[in-house]
């Protein structure tokens, strides 16, 4: 009971906390602005809040600032869910069966290191200007943090409980299925985290190569344009979300694995 | 007469490692009667787990032969049942789950592995705690879902490697009491590997004492004391006395 309490009070805390440290960041940069040469080079806080709000009804371009963050998401939806499917089911399979490990690692191995942005040219060239090309980014952006983690996630099931499962009258499959596969849930979950992040940070990439919407877009408009308040705009929106997508996973996860530390 | 439930006949284990091969087992023969509770005591790393899982079939042996009730043992099966020194559950599993595990995945119903799974969770003392996860338990309550969970597949023979071994020292003492009400409530062939004294005396009905690495059997000792066994009782303290100045001391 205490501890609940303990709990509830600490967690109100960090949220006040973090709403000071805000204020007073905020404040701090408004001064600056109003009082010191930053003035030059940026815009207040204040103004970007007004545009922000005005952005939502009055369109930047063709769209509002949320329709821009609807496309954006939509984009990092697609291929997230894509690439997370397909990298969950790849690392599964490398991680149990050997030979897939050695007929898929060496190749996996070479395309990790490559950044997804740099993909962007080759898959203009391959998917035309349109969404196709920008699924392709973010694909490539979650499918190789997944990929790793759920193999990790199977080659550090506790062999233990493995031999625990067969004791108990499991045969392989069942092993796979109600031991292998359960206790990688954890690695799988850190790898979405990491990937809802590189996706949400390509995707920006990728809108301020080639699009004509989104919140990338709305940057590099900005910079266009000659507008600091309106590429401010973009960025805080950037932000807004990422932590959003962020806490979202968190909150799954907590939901998912109860059973697990981590989860907690 | 007993019947024989447990051979091992001329058991040797040895472990192909990347430094060469290490010989844990020299030779062990053994034998274990239908329903008796037989403790292997031995000191620390000398290879009671190595043997108890050679036992069991976790482990291949290297020569000689493990029979159960007729049958050679090679691979892990579901008439045998082990509870665990790091208790194994599964953590992503209620207790019943966990203790429901072996019937379901030898496709009981779920009505009638249900009402098993209960009477074994009730059988440990843990009604009420059926959908709490393993880490919301305390250690002694991990190991009491471990002992119901091997229980509940209801198998000829029960192996325990140090299942108590990580309790504070009154739990222990509670715990090896329940084990034996448990056991006296429903009897099976019972294989329990400790290195504490006062514990193999507390649970025996013979003990059969272990070298140092390569492990054989040292001798044995059959406990007469009636039960509940008293932890101070004379007799009780000269077994212990005896038995101690036996065994080897751990490496
Ligand atoms: N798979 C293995 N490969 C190589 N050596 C092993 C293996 N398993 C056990 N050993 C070695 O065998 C010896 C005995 O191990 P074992 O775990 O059976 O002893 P134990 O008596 O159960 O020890 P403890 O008291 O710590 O439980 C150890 O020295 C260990 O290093
Ligand atoms: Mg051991």
């Amino acid at each position: 009971m205490t501890g609940r309490n303990l709990k509830g009070i600490s967690k109100y805390k960090k949220i006040y906390a973090a709403v000071i440290s805000i204020f007073v960041f905020l404040c701090i940069w408004q001064l600056a602005v109003m009082f010191t040469d930053v003035g030059i080079v940026m815009v207040g806080p204040i103004e970007v809040i007004k545009l922000f709000f005005v952005s939502m009804v009055k369109p930047i371009g063709h769209d509002t600032i949320q329709m821009h963050i609807v496309w954006s998401l939509s984009r990092v939806m697609t291929g997230f869910v894509i690439g997370s499917a397909l990298g969950v089911v790849l690392g599964i399979l490398m991680g149990w069966f050997r030979p897939m490990n050695a007929l898929f690692r060496p190749i996996y191995e070479i395309i990790r290191p490559i950044p997804p942005i740099a993909w962007i040219p080759l898959s203009i060239v391959w998917f035309g200007i349109g969404e196709p090309s920008k699924y392709f980014i973010i694909f490539l952006a979650a499918f190789s943090a997944i990929t790793m983690n759920a193999f990790a996630g199977v080659r550090a099931v506790d062999p233990e409980l493995i031999g625990a499962a067969r004791m108990l009258g499991a045969n392989n499959r069942q092993v796979f299925t109600t031991i292998v596969l359960p206790s990688c849930v954890p690695h799988i979950f850190a790898g979405l985290q990491i990937a809802i992040g590189s996706s949400w940070a390509t995707v920006v990439a990728a809108e301020m190569v080639r699009a004509s919407q989104g919140v990338g877009w709305v940057i590099i408009r900005g910079q266009d344009s000659n507008s600091t308040v309106q590429i401010m705009v973009g960025i805080v929106a950037v932000g807004i979300v990422g932590f959003a997508l962020a806490v979202l996973m968190r909150w799954i996860e907590a939901k998912l694995c109860a059973w697990n530390v981590r989860g907690r | 007469m007993s019947k024989e439930m447990i051979i091992c006949d001329n058991v040797s284990k040895t472990f192909e490692t990347s430094r060469g091969d290490v010989n844990v087992i020299g030779n062990v023969s053994l034998t274990v009667n239908e329903n008796e509770l037989l403790v292997l005591f031995g000191p620390g790393q000398c290879g009671k787990s190595t043997l108890l899982n050679c036992m069991s079939g976790l482990e291949r042996v290297t020569t000689g032969s493990v029979t159960i009730n007729g049958r050679t043992i090679d691979s892990p099966g579901p008439d045998r049942g082990v509870v665990y020194q790091r208790t194994a559950l599964f953590p992503w599993l209620t207790v019943m789950g966990n203790v429901e595990y072996g019937p379901k995945v030898r496709g009981m119903s779920k009505s009638e592995r249900r009402e098993k799974a209960q009477y074994y969770i009730n059988l440990v003392g843990l009604e009420g705690f059926e959908n709490s996860y393993p880490n919301q338990l305390s250690g002694g309550m991990q190991q009491r879902v471990g002992i119901a969970r091997a229980y509940c597949n209801e198998p000829d023979v029960l192996f325990m490697d140090e299942p108590f071994g990580h309790l504070d020292a009154q739990t222990r003492y509670l715990m090896q009491e329940d084990l034996i009400k448990i056991w006296e409530k429903e009897k099976r062939t019972v294989v329990f590997v400790t290195n504490n004294i006062e514990e193999a005396v507390y649970l025996a009905d013979r003990i059969a004492v272990l070298t140092n690495c390569p492990t054989t059997v040292k001798t044995e000792y059959e406990i007469n004391l009636p039960r509940p066994r008293d932890y101070i009782d004379p007799e009780f303290l000269r077994l212990r006395e005896e038995i101690s100045s036996v065994v080897d001391k751990a490496l």
